[in-house]
């Protein structure tokens, strides 16, 4: 009898706590969730996601008046909810269509988050749009490019990062002022995977520069390859102006080891990203890559400044330096909770609305876009990106591209090893 | 007589009530995933299980009826229903001819022979644009009318697929009932033996072969109905038909409610170790999952179901455990 009534009061003892706890809780935090590739191919974008997200949620949640022009930094938590400190929820997609959908109802229905973000590739993000906009919950996508996701008439999916048909008009007008300074451009080689990602990618520049005029040369090979070397031979034989690679980061290391090994170099070595931005890249060819160009959002900027701050917070949370695709997750973990400041409420109507209003100016973002501002289909309509280049004897990029960003000059011809 | 058909009524009893024991939305989806994958899985039982070819590419199949279901709203703008006869045909199709020359092949090297036929074709759909090729297809997002088959419940999807895994497993029933049934288990247990006392041995095989590779495609069309998007990975991909055939295994192939059991096993294991450790990054999940597979193997290895039959038939006595075997076919695994 004694133990039953122990038991007894010690659950009461558990209600008891853990219900004032809960309350007072769900006026204080707001829940985020975050649907990200956890496991499979695409883990270590998932998981770097994860640090730069939980790097955001440091400055969104701490003072931090180093950082000041940015939105949320400047005081702990949200001023707009009254000091409401933000709690994400993540989960992990698997690399599934099916699971990031099943995830994102259970962040939506079980965890009763107020938004959602994620889900890294365009065909998990569509799935995982689509219950959200069933249920009516706002979900901000930071890093998926294909353009089909915002042509689908949603009302509550909004995505920051610039698309294929960005990158077209970054690469023609960089591609136009290499040529003032002497370079040769008509003949364009494009290397692609044939990918989702890979595909319409090509598919868009491709189009794109033959309406300008260009020559393309259009080179495909199947993503995840053992060998490159006939994609390469043909390279050498066609000998194109510009070289433009569309890969992920094993086939972009692949092809680095090829060509060197072959002993090619093209004149104008361009990568669409990527690979080519992902840490275990340059670490494993940068040495063999000196010289390549390629487009970023991010970029590191003088010792002090917010970008350099947050690319310190991330590189001492992840051991990585930080690159362009965690900081557009990021980007996009920014402006969707500052729509929830703006709102003042989790009411996903409040923060949709917040979300159409938004209108953040470049020294309010960390990424190197125009700005932040929404078209009527949920695409962010300034934005956009720099080219880098990798100097420094294979190490770092550096922005070479618009002037107006550029701490550097652009280096040709490709130098390779 | 009487006794054995408690069972069943007392599973579809079960089945029927669980949305409203487990009804919110995430449980409710989960029931509704776990029926999904019973018809995909049971549809293979026909040929795995009970004629014993173990077919590894049935994603082929799968895909046939997601691609069918999507490709009716994306180029035509119909209800996504209107492909599921089209790719019941489709399936059924390249089932025969698929199966006609790789059903000769035995064991090891039917198996190799699906997975080979099964990745060609993701990779010809990868390429191909008319099907979306490596970006897909995707259905209905805002549904236009009920044809849609686009709900934000999942209950209307949960007693959906109830009702087609009744049918896919009354036809299964029907099936081993059938002079058919009883040449495929002569075949599974010996082909040369059952050659030999005259059963057409390659054309009942083909049969089954293309039942159940229709049955498969009306579960692909089901599941791309419910998540409006297929793609070749999520459509086609090795995996989904590892899954399948794992799920029956697991539960009892060659058992009528085997593939329902497996599922019902490890759908939600799935899921719901995914959901308490999948954010955490660290690859968790899998590992739980893998885990718990292995231990099923390692002290189960004729499935869930055989267990659980086998403790019924203790209590019920040795005559009860004649008739059983007889009726339902002695499950092994494949």
């Amino acid at each position: 009898m004694k133990f039953e009534h122990l038991l007894g009061l010690a659950c009461a003892a558990m209600i008891a706590t853990g219900l004032p706890g809960m309350a007072s809780a769900e006026d204080k935090v707001v829940k985020i969730g975050a649907v990200f590739p956890m496991t499979g191919n695409a883990a270590s974008a998932g998981i770097h996601a994860k640090y730069a997200i939980e790097v955001a949620l440091d400055i969104i949640n701490n003072a931090h008046p180093e950082l000041a022009d940015l939105p949320l930094a400047k005081n702990a938590g949200l001023a707009g909810l009254g000091g409401a400190k933000v709690e994400v929820v993540f989960a992990d997609n698997q690399g599934s269509p099916a699971t990031g959908q099943n995830q994102a109802l259970r962040l939506i229905t079980e965890e009763k988050v107020a938004a959602l973000t994620g889900a890294y590739q365009s065909g998990i993000t569509l799935t995982a749009s689509a219950i959200a906009e069933k249920y009516g919950i706002p979900f901000v996508n930071g890093e998926s490019v294909a353009s089909n996701l915002t042509e689908r008439g949603f009302k509550w999916f909004f995505r920051t990062t610039p698309i294929a048909t960005d990158f077209v008009r970054v690469y023609y007008d960089f591609l136009t002022d290499m040529k003032a300074q002497g370079a040769k451009i008509n003949n364009v080689a494009l290397v692609h995977d044939n990918t989702e990602y890979g595909a319409s990618v090509a598919g868009t520049i491709a189009s794109g520069f033959k309406d300008k005029g260009l020559n393309i040369i259009d080179i495909g090979y199947v993503s995840n390859a053992t060998d490159v070397q006939s994609q390469v031979l043909q390279l050498k034989e066609k000998n194109p102006d510009v070289v433009l690679m569309i890969s992920y980061t094993s086939d972009a290391i692949l092809f680095a080891k090829t060509m060197q090994a072959q002993d090619y170099k093209p004149p104008l070595l361009l990568a669409d990203d990527a690979g080519y931005s992902d840490p275990a890249f340059l670490k494993a060819v940068g040495k063999v890559s000196q010289g390549v160009f390629n487009r970023s959002a991010w970029s590191i900027g003088p010792p002090g400044s917010p970008s350099a701050i947050i690319a310190d917070m991330y590189k001492k949370k992840s051991g990585d330096e930080m690159d362009d695709t965690a900081g557009r997750q990021m980007e996009g973990f920014f402006v969707l909770v500052d729509a929830i400041d703006r709102a003042g409420s989790t009411d996903p109507a409040k923060i949709q609305a917040a979300l159409k209003a938004t209108e953040l100016k470049p020294n309010q973002l960390m990424m190197g876009y125009k700005g932040v501002k929404f078209d009527d289909k949920g695409q962010n309509s300034l934005a956009s990106a720099v080219i880098i280049q990798l100097q420094d004897d294979g190490e770092t990029y550096l922005t070479i591209w618009p002037k107006t960003n550029a701490v550097k000059q652009p280096v040709l011809p490709y130098k390779g090893w | 007589m009487m006794r054995r058909s408690i069972w069943p009524a007392l599973l579809l009893v079960i089945l029927l009530g669980y949305p409203f024991v487990f009804s919110t939305p995430f449980q409710q989806r989960l029931g509704a995933l776990v029926l999904l994958y019973a018809i995909a899985a049971s549809s293979w039982n026909i040929v795995g299980g009970y004629a014993g070819q173990v077919s590894v590419g049935h994603v082929v199949y799968f895909g046939c009826g997601a691609y069918a279901a999507m490709g009716a709203y994306a180029h035509f703008g119909l209800s996504p229903l209107v492909g599921l006869p089209a790719g019941i045909v489709l399936a059924v199709a390249i089932s025969a001819i698929v199966g006609v020359p790789t059903l000769r092949l035995s064991g090891h090297y039917f198996s190799m022979a699906t997975i080979a036929v099964a990745e060609l074709i993701r990779l010809v759909v990868t390429n191909t644009d008319y099907l979306g090729a490596a970006v897909g297809l995707s259905g209905p997002t805002v549904p236009r009318n009920i044809f849609d088959l686009s709900f934000i419940s999942a209950l209307p999807y949960y007693y959906l697929f109830l009702a087609v895994l009744a049918i896919t497993l009354a036809i299964t029933w029907w099936m081993t009932n059938s002079r058919m049934g009883f040449y495929l288990r002569a075949i599974r247990d010996s082909e040369r033996a059952a050659r030999s006392l005259g059963a057409p041995a390659s054309r009942v095989k083909l049969y089954a072969f293309m039942l159940s590779a229709g049955l498969t495609s009306v579960a692909g069309a089901l599941y791309a109905m419910m998540f409006g998007f297929v793609d070749p990975e999520s459509g086609l991909g090795i995996l989904i038909s590892v899954k399948i055939l794992i799920m029956a295994a697991l539960g009892g192939a060659g058992l009528l409610f085997g593939p329902l059991v497996g599922a019902a096993i490890l759908v939600p294991l799935e899921e719901i170790s995914n959901s308490l450790l999948g954010g955490k990054g660290a690859g968790l999940t899998f590992v739980v999952y893998g885990a718990i597979i292995v231990l099923i193997a390692r002290f189960q290895p004729g499935g869930i179901l055989t267990l659980i039959k086998r403790q019924l038939e203790r209590r019920a006595g040795p005559q009860a455990k004649d008739a059983q075997a007889v009726a339902t076919g002695a499950g092994h695994a494949p």
